[in-house]
């Protein structure tokens, strides 16, 4: 069962300030009890569908500086006059 | 000039000069001028970059040089897909401003090509939803009844191609998010094989089950952009290293013979009864074509909803952690913030649903749930193609209506995110699987609403899939879009 | 009973690119955030494509660790918000779900025990932050993000270790290991960072974090066994919690903000399909693998009869056993493996003055040689070898320089000879009743003669003239 407690730690588990948490209990709520039906489900296999890729196919380790319309990346992110990224501080 | 032909009259006449491809671009944007306020299809509009596009084009025309596969042709593209020096917001207020210093591969596969970014699409906010109406930027809406939803995510998408803002448009598909659209708004939706096509560029949603698809109006323009826009590409490690295949070739080759299934759990409770009756309405059409067809049981549909939600959810709280504020996204100072109250602070501008699954992600992965959830939704997956598997043994297709009920109104389902999911239940299947799946323009009911149809192929199967669905189209004949 | 075990970061620096993307892998000394791109960033629509060298020098170490390479492996992202992680999730690699990390359940002997290696995994390098501002309320944090994304193996330990001392050796062995095995510079500040848990009977685990240099380790857990033991003795309960070395102060505090226990919500990285590697490619990644220490110490034995302790310290050193590899010969190794590890090991001891130092592997043979062959004393040797790596100048122009030929010209000898014993009267009749005195005036003769009068020449002449 979802309440206020549950749904302020998922909220901070996922970094957002619910406006108006009463909104999401009943929903989350609602959609986790449909999920459970999940429970049920008795399957051998969970193997994924992922690609397999071999080894020799990957990535050769070669530097290429990374340049678009012959600016470096920096200039397309906020920065400071240094070239560094501001982040708040940290407690 | 008809703005309603599909690409491939569209290029023999421009490459006979029978039209100049700025007329045509300028006419496709008097045309969305006039439109918009009515369907609201456009996040950003290219206009001039599109009329210079143009004016080059007919002049490589002019001159004789070598001209692309999709010389001129105006393509709209979801605003989850990356283009250099344009916009790029996921409908979202976390991207607002966003300008990608790339091109998803798709976009410059395109643009090597000739064809001409006419502007960027509405969606639902990052993808999640099937209506638009999640968009930051406000819904979408469908031409055939501007009371009703256009379907979704890619609402932009089938929104311009039906009410000819452009000739087609690229989608992407995490659970119906092109084929949705594509059936609501009257015009042909594909969902490529997981892999076929570059996923780099397209913004993460649910990253182990979307694809970028392309909606024409026409199977045969599908046809012509599947040619340049699927295979293999070094940025993306999850396409498929495969022989490139001519999807143009042979379309028309027809269906005689072919076994098709009917999937049970498609045409079961809840179905609408105009619905249904389409469904046996192309069955008969397709038996009359030659095919034969069988009733095919898919039991593990039943967990599917709860199984997709579960995984796209899960893969959704990961993907959009990165929108914190602090390398890219809307104007406001770090000063003065604590780091954690700060990113709480500018992620509460996420919408409502794409906050609900992100909570829901959250729940699904914390610690001793993975089991109960996730893995499960994994095992699911796994029962699911086990099951595609055994049936694509027996038939060719899979068939069964794209959504389950009609078009809706505006607002009606918003509050109500369950039954919005479960609407979901026929397009998540080639989304968990991989496979490939089409929506096609079927019918149109009795209040004036779209049908589509949707045909399934194993995976990489997408050339006998395309045969299918040109048959299936040739096969009705359905009225223009009253816009 | 005392418990030990450890989490060792290693940087993989012999790489050219980070291990999802063509940056620079080394990102020390650039400009900040010019060694970025879309994907390091986390920039939205970009997608991680890993290293191939990278899977390769990471399955180099777990196999020199013993440890088991699955067939296939797969990568994992931690989910945590923090402003050195651009996406807000570390890619690396996860066994709660079975073994899908490149390495696990190795073991390494130290000194007659065995360190058992839980696993290995790969994963990304966060970026680096900076504080700016004194007072709480104006701090703000900097972020460069050159470093993010560079290759890195965690190498996690059972904890096997019964003390802080066996933590000091095993680290200088994985050190050893990991530069002899060219998948990194365990010196390069920041290459090699290890955290540590700790607990001793009746008392709950301690995970240290925050040691500066992988050297400060064995302080930082003896310090806390200590502190531990102490409250045990006393009855007070050992908190499980974080602590982190403070280096100034030499003592572990508790971390500050009481960090809960983190929910890392793993999850597959779908991004990056699973890798497979099939057991041939292990088997020719084996024979791709450069020697072991072990078996270089064996050949030195064996092949040169290097006496165990030279040869245990030579061939743990990669740079001096590299240079003994260059050049020796089968008639001069014995001598070279003296000359580096009594003379060569003692001048240049750190990275730095490795990397500065001016000896050609030519010389360093001509050196030996000329020692071998009585060209030159022993003593002379010395001098000869001082002024190489001042100059840089060949072997023969230097003892040309310097005059330090060898005296084994007997007549020149013996007159000097003839010198000492009118100097040293008293001290030549002392040798004459008493001839094992005779070194004395030996000692004298080479004084005279500033250390090139050979020796053994010397002490067959005193011999000779005292009939002793």
């Amino acid at each position: 069962m979802v309440d206020q407690k549950e749904i302020e730690h998922l909220g901070d588990l996922v970094k957002i300030d619910l406006q108006n948490p009463g909104k999401y209990i009943h929903q989350v709520d609602q959609i986790l009890n449909y999920f459970e039906k999940l429970d049920k489900v008795e399957y051998e296999s969970d193997k994924t569908l992922r690609k397999e890729i071999l080894y020799d196919n990957l990535r050769e380790d070669r530097h290429e500086p990374y340049l678009s319309d012959g600016k470096a990346l920096v200039e397309y992110i906020k920065r400071d006059q240094n070239n560094f990224v501001r982040a708040p501080k940290m407690i | 000039m008809n703005l309603g032909i599909s690409a491939t009259e569209y290029l023999s006449l421009v490459r006979n000069s029978q039209i100049s491809v700025e007329e045509f671009i300028a006419k496709t944007i008097d045309r969305i001028k006039m439109v918009e306020e009515k369907v609201h299809a456009y996040i950003t509009i290219n206009d001039q970059d599109a009329l210079n596009k143009a004016k080059l084009i007919d002049k490589k025309i002019r001159t004789k040089e070598k001209t692309g596969k999709l010389s001129g042709i105006p393509i709209s593209v979801k605003d989850n897909i990356c283009t250099a020096g344009l916009k790029t917001t996921c409908a979202s207020k976390m991207l607002e401003n966003f300008i990608a210093p790339y091109d998803a591969t798709v976009v410059s596969r395109l643009k090597q090509e000739d064809a001409i970014i006419i502007g960027k699409v509405n969606l639902d906010e990052f993808a999640m939803g099937s209506t638009t109406e999640f968009s930051y930027f406000g819904p979408s809406k469908n031409p055939w009844n501007n009371e009703c939803v256009p379907g979704g995510s890619s609402g932009g998408s089938g929104v311009s191609v039906s009410a000819l803002e452009c000739m087609m448009s690229l989608g992407s598909d995490t659970g119906g998010s092109v084929r949705s659209p594509a059936s609501f708004c009257s015009v042909v939706g594909l969902k490529p094989t997981y892999g076929l096509v570059s996923r780099y560029g397209l913004i993460s949603y649910a990253n182990s089950i979307e694809q970028i698809g392309p909606v024409a109006r026409k199977v045969e323009d599908i046809a012509l952009i599947m040619n340049v826009i699927s295979g293999h590409d070094q940025h993306d490690d999850t396409t498929v290293k495969k022989d490139a295949i001519d999807y143009v070739e042979g379309l028309d080759i027809g269906i005689k013979g072919k076994k098709i299934g009917l999937v049970q759990q498609m045409t079961g409770d809840g179905v609408d009864k105009e619905v249904l009756s389409a469904t046996n309405k192309a069955i008969s059409k397709l038996q009359d074509l030659g095919a034969e067809c069988v009733p095919v049981s898919l039991d593990s549909l039943e967990h599917s909803v709860a199984a997709y939600y579960t995984i796209a959810s899960a893969e959704a709280s990961s993907n959009l952690s990165r929108y914190d504020n602090l390398r890219y996204g809307f104007d406001l100072g770090t000063g003065g913030y604590e780091f954690k109250a700060y990113v709480s602070k500018v992620r509460s501008n996420f919408g409502s649903e794409v906050t609900r699954r992100l909570l829901l992600g959250a729940f699904v992965l914390s610690a001793g749930y993975y089991g109960k959830y996730y893995l499960k939704a994994q095992k699911v997956r796994a029962m699911m193609k086990s099951q595609i598997d055994e049936a694509f043994k027996k038939v060719d297709f899979l068939i069964g209506p794209t959504m389950p009920i009609l078009p809706f109104k505006l607002g009606e389902k918003i509050d109500d995110p369950l039954t919005l999911y479960k609407l979901d239940i026929n397009t998540i299947t080639a989304n968990l699987t991989g496979i490939p799946a089409i929506s096609v323009p079927f019918e149109i009911s009795s209040s004036g609403l779209p049908i589509g149809i949707q045909i399934f192929a194993n995976s990489f199967e997408e050339k006998n899939l395309l045969q299918a669905a040109y048959a299936l189209q040739q096969s009705v004949h359905l009225r223009e879009v009253p816009l | 009973m005392i418990k030990i075990g450890l989490e060792i970061h290693c940087q993989l620096t012999k790489l050219e690119s980070k291990l999802f993307c063509s940056c620079k892998a080394n990102y020390r000394n650039l400009e900040t955030n010019s060694n970025i791109c879309p994907v390091c960033v986390g920039l939205p629509g970009s997608l991680p494509l890993l290293n191939k060298k990278a899977v390769e020098k990471a399955s180099m170490l777990s196999l020199a660790l013993g440890c088991k390479i699955p067939e296939h492996i797969s990568f994992f992202r931690k989910n945590y918000f923090y402003p050195d992680l651009p996406k807000n999730f570390q890619i690396t690699q996860y066994n709660a779900y079975g073994p899908t990390s490149i390495g696990s359940d190795g073991a390494v002997p130290i000194e007659g025990k065995t360190i058992r290696i839980r696993r290995i995994q790969l994963e990304e390098d966060p970026g680096r932050l900076l504080y700016e501002g004194s007072s709480e309320k104006t701090q703000i944090t900097l972020v460069d993000y050159n470093r993010a994304g560079t290759p890195l193996v965690e190498i996690v330990t059972e904890p096997d270790f019964e003390n802080p001392r066996q933590v000091r050796i095993f680290l200088n062995v994985l050190a050893d290991l990991v530069e002899n095995l060219g998948v990194s510079d365990p010196y390069l500040e920041g290459a090699m960072r290890v955290d540590g848990n700790i607990s001793v009977q009746n008392g709950n685990r301690v995970e240290i974090k925050n040691v500066g240099s992988f050297r400060d380790v064995e302080k930082a857990l003896h310090f806390e066994m200590t502190r531990q033991q102490s409250l045990v003795d006393r009855n007070i309960q050992v908190i499980a919690e974080t602590r982190h070395w403070d280096d100034a102060r030499k003592i572990t505090v508790s971390s500050r903000s009481k960090e809960e226990e983190q929910d890392y919500r793993y999850l597959p990285e779908a991004d990056i399909p699973i890798i497979l590697i099939k057991q041939d490619k292990i088997e020719s990644l084996r024979k791709q693998m450069p020697e072991s220490i072990v078996d270089k110490k064996e050949r030195y034995i064996k092949k040169y009869g290097i006496p165990q302790q030279v040869a245990d310290v030579l061939s743990s050193d990669k740079f001096y056993s590299d240079l003994f590899e260059k050049a020796h010969n089968e008639s001069n190794a014995k001598e070279i493996a003296n000359i580096i590890t009594t003379d060569l090991m003692g001048f240049a001891d750190t990275r730095e003055k490795k990397m500065d130092l001016n000896l050609t592997d030519r010389n360093l043979s001509d050196l030996a040689d000329a020692i071998i062959h009585n060209k030159i004393t022993r003593n002379s040797g010395k001098i000869v070898l001082q002024e190489m790596l001042k100059t840089s100048k060949s072997f023969s122009e230097i003892v040309a320089n310097l005059d330090l030929g060898s005296m084994s010209d007997t007549s020149s000898l013996e007159k000097i000879i003839d010198e000492v014993f009118k100097e040293e009267e008293k001290a030549v009749s002392e040798a004459k009743q008493n001839p094992d005195t005779v070194n004395y005036i030996v000692g004298k003769v080479m004084r005279k003669t500033k250390g090139k009068a050979n020796p053994n020449t010397t002490l067959e002449i005193i011999r000779k003239k005292l009939s002793v």
